[in-house]
């Protein structure tokens, strides 16, 4: 319920603020709706919407499957720590837009390399979600389990990854969020169709009705993903936690 | 009286980081009958946990001779160590299922040993939802739910408040009288040591230095003044061996307050 009140009053915030300036500049909350009902009835949008998704959810699988297992070994051995250390923050420091231009450069303009450039981004934020998470592994269950005759494969499968687990979670989520962002940025100077593509199409037309339907469609499309898939997930496989009360 | 523990010169060092080696356990000898309660007494680093670690199992670098038979081990540590994320009838299945006790028994051990430390309305909270104390039960619940011949205990109720420790030591006692397994308990207090065991054995910088044995009749009351008296001559052998100062001249004892015969239920609720 609150949720709500603080959306409708975003979106009269939004139509006050637009009054400011002349609408072909900065349209309000009903024109850029109307705009992107268009949009949405003209059909390009089924395309471009499928397009960044799947970049969205293959440059998310690929920096899981980079980040993850980095993240485990730093966690766990102290000499790989020491290591991959500066690995990390060198990844962190360099900016999307370089990834990007290296990937398009070296692999081409083709669905790879802009998946390529998407995973490296995020990788590096996954791995430390996950080495802080295996660091904070309680030993002292493992040596409980190993007491009552737990086997390995046992202490793994319910000791370990419950453990691990929220922390893949956590990362999944916040990588998704950095995704999204990147994502766009990756259309923006090497693909022909997309959010990002449609974005500087009608930036290049200085079209800025266009540009918020774009990005008010990207919103909710963002919004409903964290409230239908990921809050409820994350609400079921962590209903054992104690709630904090503010 | 058949022995369950035989340690024949087991001596264990730690490996410092300069590489000199520090000696934690030097040349113990033990032999711990069936059903006997034992209390390995000392001061924090004298070498107690160790010991308890390696009659576990759970150390496996040592030098000497450990048979430990009699049956499965259990174990209660200093915290409860319970899986936060199974309620408290799942942290029961998880070390009934790992020790491969079959499944058709379950239902009646943890049904008995909930009972006992009356924990049987708490079944299905998580270990956030229920108090310390009752938490460290659970813990008990589970170490004996596998059917242990022998149970090590490693400071377990030193982490309690009094109130709660006592009552759960109490409960302790009503139990091994019941079930009649071999405990081997580690404490630094002499009191608990008194009040528990048959047996003594004073640990000092590795070794065992001195043994007692309890003459205080069972069942045995918390509040008795032998146990005190005893108590007080354990700490003076504790003294000697560590190097204290003289022990302090006897207090007058006030009036103890008996909590004993308190319903357990509302002692449950009011989570002591």
């Amino acid at each position: 319920m609150l949720k709500l009140l603080s959306l409708v009053t975003a979106v009269i915030f939004w139509g006050i603020l637009s009054l400011t300036l002349p609408p072909e500049i900065f349209p309000g909350p009903l024109e850029t709706a109307r705009a992107l009902w268009g949009e949405i009835a003209g059909g390009q949008v089924v395309t471009d919407l499928a397009m960044t998704m799947l970049r969205v959810i293959a440059g998310l699988l690929l920096a899981l499957m980079l980040g993850v297992p980095v993240g485990v070994v730093m966690g766990l051995n102290r000499r790989a720590e020491a290591f991959l250390d500066v690995w990390v923050m060198i990844g962190l420091t360099v900016p999307s837009l370089c990834y990007a231009i290296m990937a398009f450069i070296w692999f081409g303009l083709n669905e790879g390399a802009a998946i390529i450039a998407i995973a490296v981004t995020a990788a590096p934020s996954i791995t430390i979600n996950i080495w802080e998470g295996v660091k904070n592994i309680d030993t002292r269950l493992v040596a409980m389990a190993h007491v009552f005759e737990a086997s390995r494969a046992t202490i793994v499968r319910r000791v370990l990854l419950p453990q691990i687990f929220p922390y893949v979670m956590a990362s999944a989520r916040f990588g998704l969020g950095i995704i999204w962002k990147i994502t766009v940025l990756v259309e923006l100077i090497g693909r022909p169709n997309g959010v990002g593509f449609k974005l500087f199409y009608w930036y290049q037309l200085a079209d800025m009705r266009q540009v918020l339907a774009w990005t008010l469609l990207f919103t909710i499309i963002m919004i409903l993903i964290e409230l239908l898939i990921l809050k409820p997930i994350e609400r079921r496989l962590f209903a054992w936690r104690p709630k904090v009360a503010v | 009286m058949t022995s369950v523990i035989e340690v024949a010169s087991l001596r264990k060092a730690f490996k410092g980081r300069d590489g000199t080696s520090r000696a934690v356990l030097t040349d113990l000898e033990l032999t711990v009958g069936a059903g006997e309660f034992l209390c390995i007494l000392g001061p924090s680093g004298c070498g107690k946990s160790t010991l308890l670690n390696v009659l576990a199992g759970l150390d496996k670098v040592y030098e000497g001779q450990v048979s430990v038979s009699g049956g499965r081990v259990g174990y209660l540590f200093q915290e409860p160590r319970l899986l936060p994320w199974l309620t408290a009838d799942e942290n029961l299945d998880f070390v009934l299922d790992s020790c491969r006790v079959p499944t058709s028994r379950w239902s009646e051990l943890k049904s008995r040993y909930l009972a006992m430390t009356g924990l049987s309305d708490y079944r299905d909270y998580y270990p956030h939802q229920i108090s310390g104390g009752m938490a460290q039960r659970l813990a008990l619940v589970r170490a004996l739910c596998v059917e242990p011949g022998i149970l090590l205990m490693d400071e377990p109720f030193s982490g309690l408040d009094e109130i709660t420790a006592r009552r759960i030591r109490s409960d302790l006692l009503a139990i091994w009288r019941q079930t009649r397994k071999t405990i081997v308990f580690v404490t630094h207090s002499a009191y608990e040591a008194s009040f528990l065991a048959d047996r003594i054995l004073v640990m000092s910088g590795g070794a065992f230095r001195q043994q007692m044995l309890v003459p205080i009749a069972r069942p045995r009351n918390y509040d008795d003044l032998a146990i005190f008296e005893f108590s007080r001559e354990v700490i003076k052998a504790l003294g000697d061996e560590i190097g204290g100062g003289p022990v302090p001249a006897v207090l007058p004892v006030t009036e103890p307050i008996l909590i004993d015969d308190l319903d357990r239920h509302v002692a449950a609720r009011m989570n002591i």
